[in-house]
């Protein structure tokens, strides 16, 4: 199982195109959406500065944005290549195989998460905590992680041309309605109430909290924990049951 | 000593794969239908057929990659999946698909590792005679050279049964010729080889078991020689003068079939000899005689001919 992490993890370092687009990408987006934001201009409620909020929000929509294109496109071309029918004919376990891509997502994921801290402290002088910079990286990064196990099912639940409309409507979906683009105090009632509940919501929810010098909620971290052994298992059933032919 | 013995002979009869009943269907097509059949240790065996004769989805039931609507499929007594997770079987699918943007010897180690009873890479690619493109991407081989690294894959460890989808497909003849040469090293080891293949040469030349599927069912199970033999194994082909008397020549022995066109005499006959010697005995003159072997394809196709008229 090990040597196919390994084995992943090279071959995501090895895809240059996108490890340069999925790393500077959100980066791109802070700056034109804090573009003119200076440190004195609040979000509703939150007592965050919007450069400060939307640092947090862009670093979790480029994670999210490493590990869920990256992994279903691929998945569902890798099943139509035969490649996984090839694997399942090996010991490995169904576990294995989305574990794997998990972690070759997260290392995608990671510098992804880097620049955008880097480049809000030095263009737009974000300043936190050394405590705080390391736990929102570490939140985020692990957070990306449930995102990643569900770009995994959805490459199993999507073959072909369908693939990339799936991805991109939960994508935006989860992104615009979890409050990564926009605070979700925005949104009409009804709308917030359904956003609660969204693995994005909770996401967004830790970096926040960290931000505002409290430790995160258990809500949001069980949330996580919940649609993480949700999407894992989902993927590593799907991959087990699969019986698309090459 | 004999306890020895007693355990020997019941490795050799042991079953490594068992089929009993097995049905599976897609929609109203029957892909394999009431399949029985056993294959035991160290037997080469082919899986003959033409498209769409149910080979694949046979091997796939066999594989664990497909589940039977109906009947049981076991491998060395077990389910399928449980004889992958011992390692004690290898695969190559047909056109399988391999990770791309990785090179040769990358994924042999992958499939050496994922091995319980694993081989050194470097001997297993040396085997499989792709030492000398280890180093290059596997996106960017040619058809024969994936087929060969597929062939490694399928032989990464030490496995006691090697199931083969349809090897030799996009491989020229002397391609084709050194990979039947590696795997009869396979065999040679007392693996037992299972191959689907619509080569009918193939079969002839490598299988000392020839398994026919038409339909998926087993229409004809034995050596290359026997399923000949089924089929009328020899054609004997004469001209004649005259008037031919073709009610005569259809009262002769052992025919199978009997075509005349103009003044030549094509028969086919199970039993070539007793079949010639009645013919003279008609006090016929034939010139031209010539009397030859029918190839394994003629023979096949002569079964699944036979299969279909019985049917329609």
């Amino acid at each position: 199982m090990n040597s196919l992490i390994k084995l992943e993890l090279a071959r995501a370092l090895r895809n240059r195109k996108f490890l340069f687009f999925s790393v500077l990408y959100p980066s791109i987006l802070f700056l034109i959406i804090a573009g003119k934001a200076d440190g004195t201009t609040e979000v509703g409620g939150s007592g965050l500065t919007l450069p400060t909020y939307m640092m947090v929000s862009m670093a979790s929509f480029g994670a999210l944005t490493a590990v869920l294109m990256g992994n279903s496109e691929r998945i569902a071309k890798e099943r139509e290549s035969g490649w996984v029918r090839q694997l399942r004919l090996t010991p490995l376990p169904g576990r294995g195989y989305v574990l794997a891509k998990t972690a070759s997502a997260a290392v995608v994921s990671l510098p992804s998460i880097v620049v955008v801290f880097a480049v809000a402290a030095a263009v737009k002088h974000v300043r936190l905590d050394a405590w705080q910079w390391l736990a929102l990286t570490g939140a985020i990064w692990a957070g990306s992680l449930v995102f990643a196990a569900l770009g995994v099912a959805i490459g199993y639940l999507a073959t072909g041309d369908a693939v990339r409309p799936i991805t991109m409507i939960v994508y935006f979906g989860l992104s615009m309605l979890g409050g990564l683009w926009m605070p979700a105090t925005s949104f009409p009632r009804w709308l917030q109430d359904i956003a609660e509940w969204l693995p994005t919501h909770a996401y967004a929810a830790l970096g926040q909290a960290i931000e505002q010098s409290q430790a995160p909620h258990g809500r949001d971290i069980a949330l996580l924990v919940v649609f993480f052994a949700l999407f894992a298992g989902g993927a590593a059933w799907l991959y087990r049951k699969d019986t698309l032919k090459a | 000593m004999g306890d020895m013995t007693t355990t020997a002979e019941t490795a050799a009869t042991a079953t490594v794969v068992g089929f009993d009943q097995v049905t599976k269907a897609y929609g109203d097509v029957r892909a394999v239908d009431g399949l029985t059949l056993a294959l035991h240790p160290g037997e080469t065996v082919a899986l003959l057929g033409p498209n769409g004769a149910g080979k694949s989805t046979t091997l796939d039931l066999l594989l664990g990659l497909k589940h039977a609507d109906s009947g049981t499929v076991s491998v060395f007594g077990t389910s399928p999946r449980e004889a992958i997770v011992a390692g004690r079987v290898g695969a190559m699918l047909q056109s399988g698909g391999l990770m791309e943007e990785v090179t040769v010897a990358e994924l042999v180690r992958l499939a050496c590792d994922l091995h319980p009873r694993r081989y050194k890479a470097a001997d297993v690619m040396a085997r499989a005679g792709i030492s000398q493109i280890a180093d290059r991407k596997v996106n960017k081989l040619s058809g024969g050279q994936a087929q060969r690294v597929r062939f490694a894959l399928a032989t990464a460890g030490d496995s006691d049964l090697i199931v083969l989808d349809e090897p030799t497909t996009g491989m020229d003849v002397s391609a084709r010729q050194a990979f039947w040469a590696t795997m009869r090293e396979q065999a040679d080891q007392g693996r037992t080889v299972l191959f689907a293949t619509h080569y009918l040469e193939e079969a002839d030349a490598i299988a000392d078991r020839v398994l026919v599927l038409h339909r998926g069912r087993l229409l004809a199970d034995g050596t290359a020689a026997e399923i000949k033999a089924k089929a009328g194994a020899r054609r004997i082909s004469f001209d004649l003068e005259g008037v031919i008397d073709e009610t005569a020549l259809n009262g002769l022995p052992f025919l199978t079939a009997v075509d005349v066109s103009g003044q030549t005499v094509r028969i086919q006959s199970s039993d070539a000899d007793a079949t010639v010697h009645a013919l003279y005995g008609l006090g016929v003159y034939p010139r031209n005689l010539e009397v030859a072997g029918l190839g394994l394809e003629q023979a096949f196709v002569a079964i699944t001919e036979a299969e279909e008229a019985k049917q329609s």
